[in-house]
């Protein structure tokens, strides 16, 4: 396999060094992006990359690397210097050996081939004509494909490869310059990529939320669309990483087996899951992936774990590396039994929000935060959308706000955008007690 | 390691230009870096990488395509450049805005950020040794208490540039960067205080010595253990706040700085990064007080945003951002120049060879006044000094901002009092520019990462600024 080249020049070089492990993988990506705005194509991108990851150990040192450079005699060099460096580095640790298997692994196929052939500037024009179409005056975004193939190769005997499609759009659409709606697509496949919903529904919200009100200061039941808790969730997933609750960041550090949520609210981690764009049958030290549960209802199951936090903590294998952090890769939250309209008509005093950006730590530990609505938002008194509102903030502590979760939605919506990077099966959900503030002046 | 081959990146533009693209521009770049991270004493596997790779812009009428590759094989260029322009005629009638490049000078130069202790000399053992001595003294912190988490970050990085465009510039440019990161979290009795800490310069192994990291993260650990045991509930109210150095820095760089960059304000990051609170036609609007005066400087001698030339070949110089509270510049590239009927003042950063230059900030901050700390305590009746901040963020339009103070305490009388909790200004841009009423003479700048693009880009920054006066103004509590 001609792509096999470096990975087959780094392991063998590791190998002759002497080294005690080693897990190579190389990553080779063609990423093509159309971004727009004011309804006008403002950029096309096309990126080529190729990078080689070569960690490997040597009694109770270890080192990581990256390279950019697939020539034989620079990979051959780099491999060299790094295992230098590694000998001189003076950096001793506890560490176990990569786990040696034999592993089966289940790649799910989850790759488009029609990916070669899209057609980026003439799918980003039909979001924004559909945008149009819904009511948008202007429309933003961009839309983006990556193909990229991925290999490893380990000292224990790893040896695969998988292709991988990803679609992703992100659109914003305004009818004003306080009004304004999201839209997102994620997948893998180009049937299930409907770029002209995902205008439609941005379009739709902004023309719904024009002419946004104020809102008094004050506690509220907040409804966070599937972006807003998408992206809340993502942090809940961070804290599951053994590497947070070792480094004292957590605020899930003793909580295995106790109950951290709402009943109802079940977080599974998926290796690979259909549509889950950041898919891989096997994680960085080539144990395979799975689908694990974090949360299941309400109590914490597991943390995760690459091969070193694994062992520190005397736990099985989640198929979870990162060398250094282990990491959540698409993760999904199981649907609950109420529409967002019976959401909506439970709520005495509220906010729907439907989307957020900036969240900011007080404290990761305490999980202290707060974060910024943007979009389209509305006040909801007595079950129903009484008006737009803008220029508010939520804060408070995301363990509280877990185990005061009191309504799941029951639709879900892929989420992964430039403030949600773990690609994430989300509903809504509803979380009463949320510190609404505003800006004084 | 590879040498950078300049012919390549001049290979791009011939093959570009000759395939009608009407402008087209190549970046070289080479980035070395090594980052080690010490979890509580523990060294995580340290990490060594070299990157390099071209990247190469082409426009034709009015559509621009940008590309990359680290395939640096001649047939590998010429196919990208001409795929590229090629790219962009397809594109073409879906750009219904054209866009076009503001006219600048062209230049020949080769630059370096200064550098004694050579990044190049630098090992891993060099790197881990320096974080083992921070962690002994984040360690040696307290006596009955300790610090309950540390968490100790080293990244070095070398970036060496060979950028080319058709108008014929040619730039070469060399510039190191060291960058500590910390997170320190105390825990007692039910409380606890966690504080992060970035220190950032342009420069060689030297600049941690410039920045003094290794004194400041001993005072920052033991302050976070201070505050753990001393600071007091803060009672929320009208009243003056004492803005520090590092809170100033984070002021001037989310409510001027991100609403003056004129990508945003004519909506091309508008789904991403997001909007501002000025329009195309808001140069001269007044927003603050005649104390308000923040500026944003690419050529600030160490800084970790230093640079001499933008991405785009043109000179950097200092931006006048806000100037006696009135908007005075906006931060252009070339695209944004020629919408707004100006020169480019050189805000084009991309921040590795495979993304796009875009308009960014360097270094920002608000410009010095001439007080003494004792006569801006004079200044305050009742108020509350916030030193620096953990939380902070601000809306997509930078209109409303939170900063939550971290080390703070209560001025009664003009005298520094207690330390108190947490103290939150949530305020609009203009409340608190229009609210500047007194500014220190002494400046201090911090590092962060400011994020941005889409790839993401994250930048090296500066922001700072003198302490400062904020009259009479809401302070809330968590």
């Amino acid at each position: 396999m001609q792509e096999a080249g470096p990975v087959d020049w780094a392991t063998s070089r590791c190998r002759s060094l002497g080294t005690d492990d080693f897990s190579v993988i190389l990553y080779d990506s063609d990423e093509g992006q159309a971004r727009f705005g004011n309804n006008s194509l403002t950029i096309t991108n096309r990126l080529l990359s190729k990078t080689l990851s070569v960690y490997m150990t040597k009694g109770r040192r270890r080192i990581l690397g990256e390279l950019s450079t697939m020539e034989r005699a620079s990979v051959e060099g780099f491999v060299e210097r790094l295992f230098r460096s590694m000998n001189t580095a003076g950096g001793e640790s506890d560490f176990p050996p990569l786990p040696g298997g034999p592993f089966q692994y289940r790649f799910n196929g989850d790759f488009d081939p029609k990916i070669s052939d899209f057609d980026l500037s003439g799918y980003a024009s039909r979001t924004i004509d559909a945008a149009l179409s819904a009511g948008a005056l202007r429309v933003a975004g961009s839309l983006t494909t990556d193909r990229y193939k991925i290999l490893i190769s380990t000292s224990t005997g790893v040896n695969q490869s998988e292709e991988r499609s990803q679609f992703r759009l992100n659109v914003r659409s305004f009818t004003d310059r306080d009004a304004s709606g999201q839209g997102i697509a994620v997948s893998t496949s180009l049937a299930d990529f409907d770029v002209e919903a995902a205008g439609r529904i941005s379009g739709e919200n902004a023309k719904l939320c024009r002419h946004p009100e104020e809102v008094e200061a004050g506690e509220y039941t907040v409804i966070m669309g599937p972006s807003v808790a998408a992206e809340i969730i993502g942090h809940v997933a961070d804290a599951t990483s053994a590497f947070s609750v070792d480094a004292g960041l957590s605020f899930f550090a003793g909580s295995l087996g106790k109950e951290v949520a709402n009943p109802g609210f079940t977080l599974i981690d998926h290796g690979q899951i259909r549509n889950g764009i950041n898919s891989r049958s096997f994680d960085d030290e080539g144990v395979p992936t799975r689908s694990d549960p974090l949360i299941e209802d309400g109590v914490l199951r597991t943390f995760i774990h690459n091969s070193t936090t694994a062992a520190r903590h005397k736990a099985k294998l989640t198929g979870n590396a990162g060398i250094i952090e282990p990491h959540v890769w698409n993760i999904e939250v199981k649907g609950g039994d109420q529409s967002l309209e019976e959401m909506i008509r439970g709520t005495k005093r509220g906010i729907y929000v439907t989307n957020n950006w900036y969240t900011r730590f007080q404290s990761y530990t305490r999980g202290e935060y707060s974060t910024l609505p943007r979009d389209a938002a509305w006040l909801v008194e007595d079950g129903e959308l009484k008006h737009p509102v803008a220029g508010i903030r939520l804060s408070g502590e995301i363990p509280r706000q877990m185990k005061e979760v009191d309504a799941i939605g029951k639709e879900r919506k892929w989420i992964q955008w430039w403030e949600v990077d773990v690609p994430t099966l989300m509903p809504a959900l509803r979380v009463p007690k949320v510190k609404v503030t505003k800006a004084t002046g | 390691m590879q040498t950078l081959d300049r012919d390549l990146a001049e290979r791009a533009v011939e093959v570009a230009v000759k395939a009608d693209a009407e402008y087209a521009e190549a970046r070289l770049q080479r980035s070395v870096d090594q980052v080690a991270v010490l979890k509580n004493g523990e060294v995580e596997a340290p990490g060594y990488g070299e990157t390099l790779g071209l990247g190469i812009r082409v426009m034709y009428k009015g559509s621009l395509a940008f590309g990359a590759t680290n395939a640096l094989e001649r047939s590998s260029v010429t196919e990208l450049a001409t795929r590229l322009t090629k790219q962009a005629k397809a594109s073409a009638p879906y750009f219904k805005e054209k866009i076009r490049l503001s006219r600048e000078d062209v230049h020949l130069a080769k630059w370096r950020a200064e550098e004694k202790e050579s990044l190049d000399d630098l090992t891993l053992e060099g790197v881990i040794s320096y974080l083992k001595d921070l962690d002994s003294v984040a360690m040696a912190a307290g006596t009955d208490v300790k610090l309950v988490s540390r968490v100790l970050y080293l990244a070095t990085e070398i970036e060496e540039k060979y950028f080319v465009n058709s108008d014929g510039s040619k730039i070469d440019s060399r510039v190191p960067r060291v960058m500590v990161y910390a997170i320190l979290t105390g825990a007692s009795g039910g409380n606890l205080v966690q504080r992060t800490a970035q220190y950032g310069e342009a420069g060689g192994w030297e600049a941690l010595k410039r920045i003094g990291v290794r004194e400041k993260v001993g005072e920052e650990a033991t302050m976070v253990l201070k505050i753990l045991r001393d600071a007091a509930k803060f009672v929320p109210g009208q009243m003056d706040v004492l803005v520090g150095h590092e809170v100033a820095g984070i002021m001037a760089h989310e409510s001027v700085g991100h609403p003056s960059e004129a990508d945003r304000i004519l909506g091309r990051e508008a789904a991403q990064a997001g909007e501002s609170y000025l329009t195309a036609d808001d140069v001269g609007l007044r927003v603050g007080s005649v104390e308000a005066n923040v500026s944003d400087d690419p050529t600030l001698p160490h800084a970790y945003g230093h640079y001499l030339y933008d991405e785009e070949g043109v000179t950097a110089r200092k931006r006048r951002l806000m100037a006696g509270g009135v908007v005075t510049e906006l931060l252009q590239n070339r695209e944004t120049a020629q919408t707004f009927g100006v020169d480019s003042n050189a805000s084009a950063r991309a921040v590795r060879y495979d993304r796009e230059p875009i308009v960014r900030m360097a270094n920002t901050y608000v410009e010095p006044g001439d007080y003494t700390f004792e006569e801006l305590l004079k200044e305050i009746p009742h108020g509350v000094f916030i030193k620096n901040f953990m939380e902070w963020n601000i809306d997509d339009k930078r209109l409303n901002g939170r900063y939550v103070g971290h080390e703070a305490y209560m001025i009664e009388h003009g005298e520094v009092k207690g330390l108190v909790r947490n103290p939150i200004i949530e305020i609009s841009t203009p409340k608190l520019w229009s609210s500047v009423h007194a500014r220190g003479r002494d400046m201090e700048f911090g590092a962060a990462t400011c994020g941005k693009g889409d790839p993401s880009q994250g930048a090296p920054v500066w922001h700072g600024g003198p302490n400062f006066v904020v009259k009479d103004i809401k302070v809330g509590a968590r």
